[in-house]
């Protein structure tokens, strides 16, 4: 505790007052320690385990590109507010998460400049264009993943084996992949938990992912509400909606086989939603969508559009959640206001 | 009071871990008589009295010297005996008040009677004279605002709950805390006068968890009373400890969390049946209808980055200087100076050297803080809510942040930004450091402002 905040008034800097303050000092005289740089450093600490991951099952070519897109991510945000003379905050550690996820949404097999032309996508574009931290529409990351699934479909959607399988390095089907296209999924649930499977860098580790969520929820950083709504919502439809009629889904392929954890963990969190009520009407809006496009679309994960297209619609949707202001609620009288002198 | 229910309000925050308290709250009262004292006309803001006395007049302890001019203001007195020095303007907080300079030539008389140790019996004064003594005897809230305290006694309304507030929520403060320690049969029957003033049929003692010992110490004063016959059956008199969370002695968070109802939109606390008064002003009661002596005194706490934090029991015009002083002067240099606790308070001086005299204590002066200075950087809200998940009123900071800065006070009214409490969570939980309650208490004046020129169209 024991911070506190320095703002000019417009009546000091007049030099109306007749003592000296040149600052007027805001109260409250005590602040949170919490900080936006120390919750972002929390979000990539809490990253740190499934990026060794990451590295233990497809090699150290996963640390390569992670630190690449975080450079690129960091510089390019640096640069933008340098030149267009704004506050620089490339500091504060956002920049660095929307790197790592990022990169933990390519393939090993990611051509580098695939990886930079999307980190300076993601940063310049959605991020900075819309205002900076805090005024992007959409998570960053995730529109970066969505622009190199539409113009470098060959690229970033070459899953390989991990290392450990001692397989060939050959291009292989998703487990969700393979199973969409009526093939077997060819590993086992332990497998998928554990992340010994073909998938994007980050997300196949389901238990080094939620070692980190765990973290994050440990140091009061997020709320697992959202997440968990996410995750039961495409777990609840996906099973009654089967690819065998109702109720034939595998509720363990769809949680531990794609990204779903991933997304749920870390993409999906978006702070408009304050009140439980619109916490959850968000992540069922993702999880309806995320589940529709899984069972009906050629698309085996949907958790990159069912988030982003949750994103645009927060705006409408948090118009649905109501607070309670004081002093409105008094009988019926709601919105007669009496002006006291 | 509904049964089950939770006293709890919604949002607030956890500002400290207890520890600052710590560093006064063993210290017992002290008194202290200054040489002279600076007593100003307008003891809160608004509360503009005319001063009766001039120059080179002698006035005696407890004598008006200050007659109300204003909607806020209540009866000023002299706080020592002895000489008008002078009546002139001085720098108070950044503003020039007229005040009255007195210098001390006799002790002071502490008042008599045995209130101040057991019971009193009360039952041969009347409500009338009650009443008589609160605004004879200036009393006016001793913890916020400093409104007057006969203008919340004499209502028309209906009145059916008193609380009197000791949750002394903010951090470091422990003048309330040590008030019902030390004074506790004295505040106790100050809690009975005013709930005889009040026409109410019960009064709650209010207090946070966080001091048991207070608690401990009121039930036992309360208990004995009982027994001693003195105190009638009708006298409901309850303690009530409420969990630690600040604002819980914000006015109407405190109505909220007791008896679950709200003060309506631009109501007083008499529209719900309530009165809240301070544990200080209910000791200030017993001592001007019990003991004859008016409000001219009161304790306030000197902590924070100071030798030896104390309380201080020290007459109304005392130097902040002086008591700073005291207290073994300040021990950081670069520090601030804050009349008042963290959250709330005002800054009254950055880097103070010891040597420019600050403020004057008046009626609701809690305390003299002095906290070691730091700064940074605003940084761009990232949307994360932690303002809205403390609101106690229930808004909505960052957006009426945001509206204010683009001028859009339809906007900050939409937003209720009128019914901001000006508590300080916001600021406080925000993460980017964005200094929303000084902004969004703006936006509440702006928009309070143009209401008011509405009202006035019509009229």
């Amino acid at each position: 505790m024991s911070q506190a905040g320095t703002i000019t008034s417009p009546a000091a800097e007049a030099g109306k007052m007749e003592k000296k303050p040149a600052r007027v000092i805001n109260g409250p005289h005590v602040r949170t320690e919490k900080t936006t740089r120390r919750v972002m450093l929390h979000v990539s600490i809490s990253l740190m385990p499934a990026l060794l991951g990451a590295v233990y099952f497809f090699g150290i070519r996963a640390l390569y590109l992670t630190a690449l897109s975080v450079a690129v991510c960091v510089l390019t945000e640096y640069l933008w507010q340098k030149l267009t003379k704004k506050q620089i905050t490339a500091g504060d550690f956002s920049a660095v998460v929307t790197g790592i996820l990022l990169a933990f949404n390519m393939p090993v097999t990611a051509p580098a400049w695939v990886v930079v032309l999307t980190a300076v996508f993601s940063i310049l574009v959605v991020k900075q264009m819309f205002g900076g931290i805090g005024n992007n529409f959409a998570n960053p990351a995730l529109m970066g993943r969505l622009l190199a699934m539409v113009v470098w479909p060959g690229a970033v959607m070459q899953y390989i084996a991990p290392v450990t399988l001692n397989a060939d390095a050959v291009s292989s089907a998703t487990v969700l992949g393979a199973v969409k296209t009526g093939g077997e999924a060819g590993y086992s649930y332990l497998q998928m938990f554990l992340g010994e499977i073909p998938g994007a860098l980050g997300e196949t580790s389901k238990l080094l992912l939620l070692v980190g969520f765990a973290y994050m929820c440990y140091m009061g950083i997020v709320n697992a509400e959202a997440a968990v709504t996410y995750i039961v919502t495409v777990l609840v439809l996906t099973f009654i909606f089967g690819p065998a009629g109702l109720f034939t889904g595998d509720i363990l392929l769809n949680l531990f086989g794609g990204g779903l954890i991933m997304g749920a963990c870390y993409m999906l969190t978006d702070y408009a939603f304050v009140t439980r009520r619109g916490r959850l009407l968000y992540a069922v809006t993702a999880g309806i969508i995320t589940a529709a496009i899984r069972i009906f679309s050629i698309y085996p994960e949907g958790i990159c559009f069912g988030i982003l297209t949750a994103n645009c619609l927060a705006g409408g949707l948090s118009l649905l959640q109501k607070r309670h202001v004081y002093g409105t609620r008094v009988g019926g009288n709601d919105r007669k206001r009496k002006i006291r002198n | 009071m509904q049964k089950g229910r939770k006293s709890v309000f919604p949002g607030g925050v956890h500002p400290t871990d207890g520890s600052d308290k710590v560093l006064s709250m063993d210290a017992a009262v002290q008194q202290y008589w200054p040489d002279t004292v600076t007593i100003l006309s307008e003891q809160s803001f608004g509360g503009k009295c005319r001063l009766l006395v001039k120059a080179g007049d002698t006035v005696e302890e407890g004598q008006l010297i200050g007659e109300p001019e204003a909607f806020m203001a209540a009866p000023l007195h002299a706080s020592v005996s002895g000489r008008v020095l002078d009546v002139t303007e001085v720098m108070n907080q950044g503003r020039k008040i007229l005040a009255c300079i007195v210098q001390r030539e006799k002790e002071h008389r502490e008042p008599e009677g045995v209130y101040r140790t057991a019971a009193a019996d009360i039952r041969g004064i009347s409500r009338e004279e009650i009443l008589a003594g609160i605004r004879d005897g200036g009393l006016t809230g001793m913890g916020g605002a400093g409104f007057p305290t006969h203008k919340k006694y004499e209502t028309d309304k209906k009145i059916d709950t008193l609380l009197i507030n000791g949750a002394e929520c903010e951090p470091f403060l422990t003048c309330d805390y040590r008030l019902m320690l030390e004074e506790g049969h004295a505040l106790v029957n100050g809690v009975r006068l005013l709930l005889k003033g009040s026409g109410a049929e019960r009064a709650y003692i209010c207090l946070e968890d966080n001091k048991p010992q207070a608690a401990e110490n009121l039930s036992s004063i309360l208990k004995e009373a009982r027994e001693s016959g003195v105190m009638e059956s009708s006298e409901q008199v309850e303690v009530k400890v409420l969990p630690t969370k600040y604002p819980q002695g914000g006015e109407r968070q405190l109505i909220q969390a007791v008896t679950g109802r709200e003060v309506p939109m631009g109501g007083l606390p008499a529209d719900v049946g309530v009165i809240v008064s301070n544990v200080g002003t209910a000791r200030a009661a017993a001592d001007m209808i019990l003991g004859g002596l008016p409000l001219i005194r009161r304790i306030v706490t000197v902590t924070g980055s100071v030798k030896n934090p104390g309380n201080y029991l020290v007459p109304v015009g005392t130097s902040a200087k002086e008591l700073l002083e005291l207290a073994g002067g300040v021990t950081v240099s670069s520090n601030r100076v804050i009349a008042g606790g963290p959250m709330t308070g005002p800054c009254v001086a950055s880097d103070w050297n010891g040597e420019e005299e600050l403020f004057y204590i008046t009626k609701n002066t809690s305390g003299i803080l002095v906290l070691p200075d730091s700064a940074y950087e605003e940084q761009p809200c990232i949307r994360c809510g932690g303002c809205e998940n403390a609101c106690p009123a229930g808004l909505a900071p960052w957006k009426i942040d945001f509206a204010f800065q683009e001028e859009d006070y339809d906007l900050c009214e939409k937003l209720y930004a009128s019914e901001c409490i000006a508590c300080g969570c916001c600021s406080y939980i925000c993460p980017a450091k964005r200094e929303l309650t000084v902004r969004t208490r703006m936006a509440r004046d702006a928009v309070k402002q143009r209401m008011r020129e509405r009202a006035v169209k019509k009229a």
